[in-house]
């Protein structure tokens, strides 16, 4: 019962931040120098040409009246036009979000199969060869970046198998094995990156918890060390993980600009780079907006898995 | 614990071994898996940007053009040597001064299988326009006072006064295609949807993944196109490019200069170059005080070695170039023999101190995105310094940059341009007062009276001379500095035959085969 008013208290606190977030993006679009006008029509640009298309795009209402076009049309599912293609904005985003969704789920489970348990074990071997090992990983993991782990891999599948990832995305539902081929290493260099931070994060955290007395306790009265190391210290130590994981999930689903267009992905990253450099101001205001709501939803998910992890944090 | 942990790195081995065992079946038969059915007869071609719409009339960017010049047609077109040659019209002529009839082409079917009459015509010149269209290419018909269909296919167009471009706007390509009012009146727009008379048919489009096109059946020529299908697939990175087409997946793709020398030597793919219909420039903002004086600009412009940048920037893979590059047929004049080109530090030096312009101090804007022009901008900031100017790169993301060139926002800019259609766009729309490229704040009575001479000569070989005094007028009065024409890459897999490319029309898969 509290866990539900909580839900809906946050839920509802959750409106204004939106709202301010529809505000601030829009003012800053119209703030950056540079305007689609200019830019779709280069050194094709006559006066008149700008002026007309100005009007088209309703550009020279006041500000305020712009915002609110927009916005009324946001709240009842119309994210407008591209002004660049004419596709329109909602459509385009959801089906690049199935994508980005599909490849942060994946790359998420990567990262939690290979990190999760390797944090633990690091933690527990604390200073012993498997420890160091596991902390140089994670190490690369967390430093080398994304984009130099998804040329090298390109590189070295073309030049050494002849290999490259099928072009093209192809839904989950429409060929799974397709799907899973154009997603899979995409997934990797993602989950790599990811399994780096959670691996850290796990093993300091279980540290902190061995050493709590409760743990001492449980060890003194003779408990084994695996149910020790798993009922009792585990679960505790995956709150600040779960918020790591938290704000990695969020990430993601903002789209990853760089591995989508090193692997040629439709996923939001690239939708929203296209929209911000074409000026492109209904598809930037539109995917901008998506994304922080996820952003804000996938937060408001971890605050309530807290409280499964450890029932003493309370929603009131 | 450990036997739980084996299993899980086993089950994450599998998982990634079976990928790429699979990954490799499913890349041999991807080809002719997707593709299934076409066999070797589809095109696949990588593409660096996803196209922005497919309006003929109302698009600029060249990801739509190089699609839309495959389902589009025009009245006219030219051929290698920029000669006309007739496309929807059979035959033309110039009844008069101000007068052009047009004989079209019998039995030419849209692809939404109409036949298209000289009431087509009539409908996309008046779209073109119309002032509610936005058409890029109204200006280029501005003159064009009135259009009378003569019979089913014969058309005539009354220019208001005599003007000499009119034929090469009329072969401009896609901006003066003919089109079909039904299709116009059930969308609204083209921007989603295309029908046209070309050689390949709008299949379909999925943005960031495709725009996949197929061979129109009807086609007026027979036997062609050869393939069947032309797949269009985004890659943006060019190192997956790269990948792409190493590894067969796709066809055809352009790459930068930097990236030729990696597969140059590459048994299974061939590089195709030839020269690009642009040329690098240095424009000077010449309002502003010491760039107003033709001497300071002389004084940059023997202050510049513009081998020395070919030669670091470009490989040498480059050509001088004025303000009409070598590749526009007879139109450009010969500049490597011009005193302007010939660096010379202790006359620019002397120019300056005549000029009282010493130790001039410039900011000089550049496309951060065009990594050649970054170059170039660093090398002209090294050959200024030697004559005691001193440049300040400022490098400008994209819309930035537009702006910047728009509203003449800095002393001097770097960039690139192309001569269009017609010489007049080359000189008259960039240089003359009225001339709506022109940014720089260039004035002169007697260029202008040049180009006004130019637009309306009809006969061919005044014309030229006309342009050729133009174009050593602007070089030595140098409201630009006009520096090299680049090379285009295209790389293609060995089974690729009968490609090849043009300056003006770098994709014509009329003939072009898969083995």
């Amino acid at each position: 019962m509290y866990v539900l008013s909580y839900i809906v208290r946050r839920v509802a606190s959750i409106i204004p931040v939106l709202i301010g977030i529809s505000i601030l993006i829009f003012l800053i679009m119209q703030v950056i120098p540079g305007d689609i006008v200019s830019i779709l029509l280069g050194t094709e640009a006559t006066p008149e040409l700008k002026e007309q298309m100005r009007e088209e795009f309703g550009y020279n209402l006041p500000l305020y009246q712009q915002y609110w076009n927009w916005i009324s049309g946001v709240v009842v599912g119309d994210f407008g036009h591209s002004l660049r293609t004419g596709a329109a904005v909602l459509p385009e985003i959801l089906s690049r979000f199935t994508l980005t969704l599909e490849l942060t789920i994946f790359a998420s489970v990567i990262a939690w199969i290979i990190s999760i348990p390797l944090g633990v074990i690091a933690a527990v071997r604390r200073n012993k060869g498997s420890d160091i090992g596991i902390r140089v990983i994670s190490l690369l993991g967390v430093s080398v970046p994304n984009f130099a782990l998804a040329t090298i891999i390109i590189l070295v599948l073309s030049l050494q198998f002849n290999y490259f990832p099928p072009v093209g995305y192809v839904g989950l539902f429409e060929d799974p094995i397709r799907n899973l081929e154009r997603l899979l290493i995409p997934a990797l260099v993602l989950g790599a990156s990811m399994a780096g931070s959670i691996m850290r994060m796990t093993r300091s955290s279980v540290l902190e918890v061995l050493e709590q007395d409760y743990i001492r306790t449980a060890r003194a009265k003779g408990i084994r060390e695996h149910f020790v190391i798993y009922r009792h210290a585990f679960r505790n130590a995956l709150i600040p993980v779960l918020t790591v994981i938290g704000m990695q999930i969020g990430f993601l689903l903002g789209g990853t600009v760089i591995v989508e267009q090193i692997f040629s992905l439709p996923g939001l990253g690239q939708y929203v780079l296209t929209g911000i450099m074409q000026r492109d101001i209904p598809v930037v205001q539109g995917s901008i907006l998506f994304i922080a709501s996820m952003f804000v939803f996938v937060n408001l998910l971890v605050d309530i898995l807290y409280g499964f992890l450890n029932p003493r944090i309370s929603y009131d | 614990m450990k036997k739980k942990l084996l299993i899980t790195v086993t089950a994450i081995l599998m998982m990634v071994f079976t990928a790429c065992s699979s990954g490799k079946d499913d890349s041999t038969s991807n080809k002719g898996g997707e593709n299934a059915g076409s066999g070797e007869t589809t095109l696949l071609i990588a593409a660096d940007q996803d196209p922005s719409g497919l309006d003929p009339h109302t698009t600029t960017a060249h990801s739509s053009h190089r699609i839309m010049g495959k389902i589009y047609e025009g009245l006219l077109d030219l051929d290698e040597d920029r000669n006309f040659v007739g496309q929807l019209a059979e035959d033309w002529e110039q009844v008069d001064d101000t007068t052009y009839t047009f004989k079209l082409r019998e039995n030419v079917i849209f692809h939404n299988g109409r036949e298209m009459t000289a009431d087509d015509v009539k409908y996309s010149f008046e779209r073109i326009l119309d002032p509610d269209t936005g058409a890029i290419s109204r200006s280029y018909f501005d003159v064009v006072e009135e259009i009378n269909v003569l019979d089913t296919y014969e058309i005539e167009f009354k220019l208001s006064k005599p003007y000499a471009p009119f034929l090469s706007y009329v072969a401009s390509g896609a901006n003066a295609a003919i089109i079909p009012e039904e299709e116009v009146e059930e969308h609204g727009n083209l921007d989603q949807v295309a029908v046209g008379t070309g050689p390949f048919k709008f299949e379909e489009m999925v943005p960031d993944t495709h725009v996949k096109l197929k061979k129109n059946e009807d086609y007026y020529i027979e036997g062609k196109p050869v393939i069947e299908e032309l797949h269009y697939l985004t890659i943006v990175d060019e190192s997956s490019r790269l990948a792409a087409i190493r590894t067969g997946e796709v066809h055809l793709t352009t790459v930068t200069p930097d990236s030729v020398s990696l597969v140059e030597n590459d048994d299974n793919l061939n590089v195709i170059t030839y020269d690009a219909l642009e040329y690098s420039y240095l424009g000077f903002n010449v309002t502003r005080d010491k760039l107003d004086d033709q001497k300071v600009r002389e004084a940059i412009s023997l202050a510049i070695d513009r081998q020395e940048i070919i030669d670091t920037v470009m490989n040498g893979e480059a050509e001088l170039s004025g303000p009409v590059p070598p590749s526009f047929g007879d139109w450009p004049i010969d500049v490597a023999d011009l005193d302007m080109y010939k660096p010379d530090v202790e006359k620019a030096k002397s120019l300056l101190s005549e000029a009282g312009a010493e130790g001039l101090e410039l900011e000089m804007g550049v496309p951060s995105t065009e990594a050649l022009l970054v170059s170039s901008a660093q090398i002209i900031e090294q050959q200024l310094a030697n004559v005691g100017i001193q440049a300040k790169i400022v490098q400008l993301e994209w819309g930035e940059y537009i702006d910047a060139w728009n509203e003449n926002k800095y002393d001097m800019l770097v960039g690139l341009n192309g001569p269009g259609r017609d010489p007049d766009r080359s000189l008259g729309f960039f240089f003359s007062s009225e001339g709506s490229a022109n940014v720089w704040g260039y004035e002169s009575e007697e260029y202008d009276a040049l180009i006004e001479d130019g637009l309306v000569e009809s006969d061919e070989d005044k014309r030229k001379e006309i342009y050729d005094e133009a174009q050593e007028y602007i070089i030595n009065d140098a409201p630009n500095l006009f520096i090299y024409m680049p090379k285009s890459y295209i790389v293609v897999r060995e089974n690729i035959s009968d490609y090849n490319p043009v300056p003006h029309n770098t994709e014509d898969f009329l003939d072009i085969t898969i083995d």
